[in-house]
């Protein structure tokens, strides 16, 4: 131990020597460091990825800035609260990740991810332009639709605008392009078909072909009323992700009470939520922008749901009640 | 010592209180947080989890600062011989750390809304990244604030010529607090090179910073409360922070084996963190030692609990739960999955955050003017059930990962709400459970200290209360405590296998049974070994008093013989 007085004493040469192999030790660490982050190792970085114009530095940022990690873990770090981030882009594709962000508090539909698929640049994004083209590249995005689509999840809706939702999805590419050494290790069984695994009623045994767009719906008889056919078709295409059929707003404003009612416009200016200005919202959602909402917040149905079934939706938000004109 | 000998010391008072609300706050978003898990739509929309999370971290680390800040200036003067610098200053650092706490407790909030308040480029308001989540402008209050500690603790301290080891562990300590907490200033964009900043001020602060801090104050602690001699405890201060520093510096590489970096860094953090444990081995074997170094009655017994908690716990926490974890092989299944919880729960608050509880117990009586005389029942029912509610916090956490794991790893289910959360029910449940009692005890030691010689006085055990020293309290010898710590070690070396064999084919093929099995002995093992090993030290330490009165009636000659 200490020395003890009139010894010849060890201690001081003993401690300089420690001290010099920890010095030896920073060396080490610095120049592994350094090697790590040289270009010659061919690691993704954000600057160089962006996905449909938008850029992953900035994707970064928003990610921070909704404090994500905070929920979900991201190159396994974060608060396992949701599930790992670094791969997602890549097991579920930018179109399924379009659908969800603005309306994360439900599942997407197919439907929602087909409407997806209509945009260009998403598409070209995803490498395939049909929903079962999609499906069969992404059996994650499928698995997702098929077990869970059009129901509630436990994420919160989030105020994200057009753009952070295209910049998310960028550092989403960008970490997925990452190189993690292995991490997390690939599954070697099929964990759906695992007997004791299946925690939730509703897997493996109802999967139903992934082209099926009614995945998620119940598959009754054809209905006889306008009303309850724009009912399903509210629920095959997603709309009820964003739409409640109360006055509660989700994402955009409820559908109850809605018809005939005055609507307050970005523009100051008021319309009454008669068929016209309600099938125009649906076909064309930026022409009149409803106080309080962002534009670009809502897709466009036009080419993705035909005349006929744009009217029933109408006459479905027509029955949730509201006076009529 | 048995009164105040520096009117400056009294200026810790307010910090050891502040960490004391500060603690009752995060423990409350804590259960906030097990309640979200079992129900996620709990206060969606009005507090998010990852609101209440960044709450829960951030101010876990605030309290711990307030008390390490408390715990220094309270022994500042002491190691001194003088009163601390700039008085003023300190008042200064006290209010601007209520501010700065109350303004980052606001601005988490602004999560919700997506709102960093990037300004030149960087997160003014708050920057999302897990433990470093307050915005630029926390950031440089707090960096100013350390920049203080510095230099009030850096002017009271004698000349350097006259510095002890212990002088010497908490300078370089409050020095290194501040510089590397500079490295968390800057937005990277790269996510590789952020989480390699990120770790050198989560991992270099809590492994080489406040680490040394811990080591310097549980010396003196031990100086103060047995007489230890500050040679030996100088001796056993420079080599615990010297072995901390050679593992650990290298050690940082566990964190770099998935996060982008390349491959070689699996090699250097296997290996040197998985030498870690060393000094924390080192630390437990010293505070036996010193602790058996006069055999006198121990006066202030929840003092000492704290401050014997604190060590068991790093040894157990961070010592054997993190070194389970610390081999690529076990690591690539543990990493990012509640295995590390308990990890992260037992090490944190129990080495960094049972050490300011230790403090304020020793030291507030002595601000009170109560020392000698204080009711001590109190504080030791709260010891026992903040120490068995975190010991059931880890194995909740624990267990929940194993099946995490299990679930998520092995079988590939990556959907959290239809598979992981049910499949982990039965541990969500367990972390509430256990998470009350830790909340029960919080309360009482709320209480016990905010109001310790302001309340009524109760009556006093005796000496005649002491357990008698035998049997559970009979003296402990270096064998024993040997045996406990060898045991503690086997049940870690269990748990490790049952990571390991996530690697196993048969595992991989779905069949859970091994490590499950691992998981259910190693766990429960290593937690009631502590349990026991914790209630089997503090009794035959309090049998002393039982020595102690039975003695003052042997005749001198008996004495002599039995002595």
């Amino acid at each position: 131990m200490s020395c003890a007085p009139g010894e010849p004493c060890e201690e001081g040469r003993t401690r300089r020597r420690a001290l010099a192999v920890l010095g030896l030790m920073g060396v080490i660490f610095v120049a592994l460091s350094t090697v790590s982050f040289l270009d010659s190792r061919g690691q993704a970085v954000p600057a160089a990825v962006s996905y449909a114009g938008f850029d992953a530095v900035q994707g970064k940022r928003v990610f921070q800035a909704y404090n994500c990690m905070g929920c979900h873990t991201i190159v396994g770090n974060g608060a396992y609260f949701g599930p790992d981030l670094t791969g997602i882009y890549g097991k579920v594709g930018p179109a399924w990740l379009e659908a969800f962000l603005p309306s994360a508090g439900a599942w997407p539909t197919s439907g929602a991810v087909a409407l997806q698929l209509r945009n260009e640049a998403i598409a070209t994004a995803s490498g395939v332009h049909s929903i079962d083209d999609y499906l069969a590249k992404y059996p994650a995005a499928a698995e997702r639709i098929e077990r869970r689509g059009g129901h509630a999840s436990s994420m919160p809706n989030l105020p994200l605008s057009h753009a952070e939702i295209g910049q998310l999805i960028a550092f989403l590419e960008y970490t997925s392009k990452m190189n993690t050494e292995g991490w997390p290790p690939t599954p070697r069984v099929n964990g759906l078909a695992y007997s004791r695994a299946a925690p939730m009623a509703a897997a493996a045994s109802t999967l139903v072909p992934a082209s099926t767009p009614a995945a998620a719906a119940p598959t009754a008889a054809a209905p006889e009323t306008a009303g309850a056919r724009g009912a399903q078709i509210a629920l095959e295409t997603g709309c009820t992700a964003c739409h409640a059929r109360d006055t509660g707003r989700l994402v955009g404003p409820g559908w109850g009470g809605l018809y005939g009612a005055e609507v307050a416009l970005a523009d100051g200016s008021k319309i009454r939520a008669d068929d016209a200005y309600l099938t125009q919202s649906i076909v064309d959602p930026d022409a009149r922008i409803v106080a309080g909402y962002a534009p670009h917040l809502m897709p466009s149905y036009a080419g993705m749901l035909d005349d006929e079934e744009v009217a029933a939706l109408v006459a479905y938000i027509r029955s949730l009640g509201g006076e009529h004109p | 010592m048995i009164r105040i000998e520096y009117q400056t010391q009294r200026l810790s008072l307010r910090f050891f209180l502040l960490m004391l609300v500060l603690f009752f706050f995060q423990a409350g978003f804590g259960l906030l947080l097990t309640a979200q898990h079992i129900d996620p739509t709990l206060l969606a929309g009005t507090l998010n989890f990852n609101v209440a999370r960044a709450e829960h971290t951030n101010l876990g680390i605030l309290w711990v600062l307030s008390g390490f800040i408390g715990a220094i200036l309270f022994v500042g003067p002491l190691l001194s011989k003088r009163e601390l610098a700039a008085p003023g200053l300190i008042k200064f650092l006290f209010y601007a750390l209520l501010a700065v706490v109350a303004w980052n407790v606001a601005t988490q909030w602004l999560a919700q809304q997506g709102n960093a308040g990037w300004w030149l480029g960087q997160p003014m308001l708050q920057e999302g990244l897990e433990y470093l989540e307050g915005g630029r402008i926390t950031d440089v209050v707090i960096f100013v604030g350390f920049a203080i500690l510095c230099y009030v603790l850096l002017r009271t301290f004698p000349r350097v010529s006259n510095w002890n080891e212990i002088h010497w562990g908490l300078g370089i300590g409050v020095v290194a607090l501040t510089l590397v907490w500079v490295f968390g200033m800057f937005f990277v964009e790269r996510l590789d090179l952020q989480e390699y900043f990120r770790w050198y001020v989560v991992h270099y602060w809590v492994e080489g910073v406040w680490e040394v801090i811990h080591i310097s104050l549980v010396g003196f602690l031990l100086v103060l409360m047995f007489g230890a001699s500050i040679k030996s405890v100088g001796y056993a201060v420079f080599w615990g922070i010297a072995f901390v520093w050679l593992s650990g510096l290298l050690g940082n590489a566990h964190h770099y084996f998935w996060i982008g970096t390349p491959e070689f860094w699996q090699f250097w953090g296997s290996l040197f963190s998985a030498l870690e444990p060393l000094p924390l081995i080192f630390c437990f074997w010293h505070i036996y030692l010193d602790a058996h170094q006069d055999r006198k009655p121990i006066g202030n017994v929840p003092a000492f609990a704290f401050l014997l908690g604190s060590v068991v716990l790093e040894q157990v926490g961070a010592g054997i739960l993190g070194f389970t974890m610390t081999f690529a092989l076990t690591n690539v299944w543990s990493h990012g999955t509640w295995v590390t919880l308990s990890h992260a729960h037992l090490a944190l608050f129990g080495t960094f955050g049972m050490l300011g509880l230790a403090a304020a117990y020793y030291a507030v009586p002595l601000m009170r003017g109560v020392v000698q005389q204080f009711d001590q029942r109190l504080g030791k029912l709260a010891f026992w059930l903040v120490f068995t509610g975190m010991l059931g916090l880890g194995f909740a956490f624990a267990i929940g990962g194993t099946v995490q794991v299990f679930v998520y790893r092995t079988l590939g289910l990556d959907w959290f709400g239809g598979d992981v959360a049910p499949a982990m029910q039965f541990a969500k449940l367990m972390v509430p459970a256990f998470g009350l009692v830790f909340m029960i005890g919080v309360c009482l030691l709320v209480y016990d200290l905010l109001t310790l010689g302001l309340r009524a006085k109760a009556t006093i055990d005796g000496p005649a209360a002491a357990p008698a020293p035998t049997g559970w309290g009979r003296r402990l010898y270096g064998w024993e405590t040997g045996l406990w710590l060898l045991a503690m070690w086997v049940f870690g070396a269990i748990i490790t296998l049952g990571l390991l064999s996530f690697n196993l084919h048969s595992v991989q093929g779905g069949h859970r049974l091994f490590p499950y099995l691992m998981a259910g002995i190693g766990y429960p093992g290593l937690l009631l070994t502590t349990l026991l090993f914790v209630g089997r030290f503090l009794r035959s330490l309090e049998a002393r008093c039982h020595a102690a009165a039975a003695q003052a009636v042997l005749p001198a000659g008996l004495q002599a013989a039995s002595g």
